[in-house]
């Protein structure tokens, strides 16, 4: 972990749970931003030092995987995270290509959460 | 003799069989030789012998001797009312006599005389043309009286109801079936009007027309009232029975049939059709149910949080009220339960916490409320209309296409463009169906199009009211179909997605349901540009039943 507070970069097309996300990560010690599509995750990923990116799946036009895909490309180092009601909708192989180190499952686990992002980002 | 029978050549009989009764070998029978046909000449010597082959058919004639008059008289008593001709020979014959066997119902008296023999031919001759013109006669009514009750069987046997009416519209002939149809005892039926037991117009002419102008209706649906007030819904099909010069035809002949399994399994397809298209749904509206799930149970968490956090500032609290004791005062405690309160109020952001409560509180009510609304419309989709109800199908639409929203968003761009609209007389869910069917197809267009390509499909609904009729339609920017596909759209199990995305039936459900409301659904495509799917409606539709 680096000194200061990594950032996080939060995206999901509902606000709602950008906001619960938010909240429940309040006391983990990361400086969030949020995103409520991919071009403006993308906007942000070029502006900002991002260091991980939990990002939805299913979203109006570009999907999570794609702008998974896309920042693999733009920021290499940024630890990439997927959130999905649906964790069989993206087969496994697709999932390790894009290089996804966590999958997580809506609704999730509080502490679970916590601890897959902690592990992600210590990685 | 022979120019006689020149004459009448051509009337000669042919395969002519006489019995001859007579005692003893000479006899009349030597003197039919000269008959002139060709015929078979039996000579029986016993009256019973000759009884049965008259009785068997097998002769035209019987000439019998009048001695012994006991034979003569008992053959002509057993033949008077039904069997061939007799004609009674005797050597000489007074007219007493012949008057006698005449009474006993001899054809004709014939003495055996010096011309006896071509007296004897002429009259046999004559007899024989006569009994075969009779029986010929017979036969013909035989023939009639045997194809009325073979075509009356037929329509006993039939196991479809048939009622055949009389030219006055009574009925002249029905079968079990229909008797079993209209709920009455087949013989009540014979002789009644037929129009009285349909409650609607279209049932109550449908037999006068036929009759009055000879057309013929095929599948006409109505309905009959039974006695017991009990109402079936029945096809009808009735065809006029052709008379034999044009005009008036000489009755009709209707074959119905019980509709009422038939609804039945209408409506199962029309429900299993509905449950098909929620499944395709479901997957959607699971997504749009776990997206408000997921956020409301995090924030329920973080609000317990909260709550443990808020309630640790209440302890300290608590402790400085103890302090504020005015029969005790203790500044120094107060003042360090103030700075331990103040130092928690800190760490816990009181402030904020509080409003981001509030905040979680609202959005997480918020959500619940979107699950209520998602649970409501599907729900009310499932159920269905009784019967016809006015309706706004701007709302019908609309709340349909908030149903499949959720499937679409992420690939569609939605545009609405409704004008105002009179109610209809309608079965709001049936439409509903055929909107929510629509608007999954066009989806489906858009996805196979675009898959994962990143653009956005388009859907456009328009609603708009054109002269009567009411029209909605659907255009979305998909795949579009194959010109070749394009008739068979509409049949039922015809489909182009995978196994398992489409029943095949949706289209067909969406055209049956059109029909009932008697509009049109039409269908306009460019393969790889998209399709328009427009439903009208007539405002004033008719009052089918669902």
């Amino acid at each position: 972990m680096k000194a200061e507070a990594p950032l996080l970069l939060i995206v999901d097309d509902e606000t709602r749970i950008l906001s619960a996300l938010r909240r429940a990560l309040r006391r983990e010690g990361y400086e969030i931003l949020t995103a409520e599509s991919a071009d403006e995750a993308l906007r942000l990923l070029s502006e900002r030092p991002i260091d991980a990116i939990l990002t939805d799946q299913k979203m109006p036009g570009m999907s999570g995987a794609q702008l998974l895909a896309e920042a693999a490309r733009r920021r290499p180092s940024a630890v990439r995270m997927l959130i999905t009601g649906w964790t069989e909708e993206i087969p496994r192989t697709r999932l390790e290509a894009l290089g996804v180190c966590a999958l997580i499952t809506k609704p999730w686990d509080d502490a679970r959460l916590k601890a897959t992002l902690r592990r992600a980002l210590r990685a | 003799m022979g120019v006689c029978l020149q004459q009448r050549s051509e009337q000669r009989p042919s395969g002519v069989r006489i019995v001859v009764l007579q005692p003893g070998r000479a006899g009349a029978a030597a003197q039919l030789g000269r008959l002139g046909v060709e015929a078979e000449v039996e000579v029986v010597h016993d009256v019973e012998r000759a009884l049965a082959r008259a009785r068997a058919g097998a002769c035209d004639l019987v000439v019998a001797a009048a001695k012994p008059s006991a034979a003569a008289e008992r053959l002509l008593e057993q033949l008077r009312h039904d069997g061939p001709p007799v004609i009674v020979v005797d050597r000489a014959l007074g007219n007493e006599a012949a008057l006698g066997w005449f009474r006993r119902g001899a054809a004709d008296c014939v003495a055996l005389g010096s011309r006896g023999s071509e007296t004897l031919a002429a009259a046999a001759l004559e007899q024989i043309r006569g009994w075969r013109a009779t029986s010929r006669r017979s036969a013909t009514g035989r023939r009639i009286q045997e194809l009325q009750r073979y075509s009356e069987d037929v329509i006993q046997k039939m196991n479809t109801a048939v009622l055949v009416v009389d030219p006055s519209g009574c009925i002249a002939s029905c079968n079990p079936p229909a008797a079993q149809i209209l709920g009455q005892p087949l013989q009540a039926l014979l002789g009644r009007r037929v129009a009285g037991w349909f409650p609607d117009a279209a049932g109550r002419g449908t037999v006068d027309r036929v009759l009055a102008e000879g057309v013929r209706f095929k599948g006409l649906e109505s309905a009959i009232t039974r006695p017991d007030g009990s109402v079936v819904p029945v096809g009808i099909s009735c065809a006029p029975i052709a008379s034999g010069q044009a005009g008036r035809p000489r009755g009709a002949v209707a074959t119905f049939q019980d509709l009422t399994e038939m609804r039945q399994l209408q409506r199962q397809v029309l429900q299993t059709e509905k449950m098909a298209s929620i499944g395709q749904l479901a997957a959607g509206v699971a997504h749009e149910i776990n997206n408000p799930m997921g956020f409301i149970h995090a924030n329920l968490f973080q609000m317990n949080e909260y709550v443990a956090e808020l309630r640790r500032v209440w302890t300290h609290v608590e402790q400085l009220q103890k302090c504020l004791d005015p029969a005790r005062p203790e500044p120094a405690a107060l003042r360090q339960a103030a700075e331990q309160l103040a130092a928690l109020v800190d760490e816990v952001d009181v402030s904020f916490v509080l409003s981001d409560l509030a905040k979680a509180i609202r959005e997480s009510q918020e959500g619940s409320e979107r699950i209520r609304h998602i649970v409501q419309d599907l729900r009310d989709f499932s159920h269905h209309d009784k019967e016809r109800v006015p309706a706004d199908l701007n709302l019908c639409l609309d709340s349909t296409a908030n149903i499949v929203w959720p499937m679409m968003k992420h690939l569609v761009v939605l545009e609405k463009e409704y004008r105002e609209l009179p109610a209809l007389d309608c079965f709001p869910m049936q439409l509903k169906q055929v909107f929510m069917n629509l608007l999954v197809n066009a989806f489906q267009a858009i996805e196979e199009k675009l898959g994962s390509s990143g653009e956005l499909g388009r859907i456009r609904l328009v609603t708009e009211r054109v002269g009567d009729d009411v029209i909605v339609s659907v255009s979305d920017t998909g795949t579009g179909i194959a010109p070749e596909h394009l008739d068979r759209i509409f049949d039922p199990f015809f489909t182009t997605k995978k196994v398992g995305v489409g029943t095949g039936l949706g289209l067909a459900t969406c055209f049956n349901i059109v029909q009932r409301h008697d509009g049109t659904l039409r269908v306009e495509s460019v393969p790889g540009e998209g399709t328009t799917c427009r439903v009208v409606l007539p405002i004033d539709g008719g009052g089918g039943e669902g």
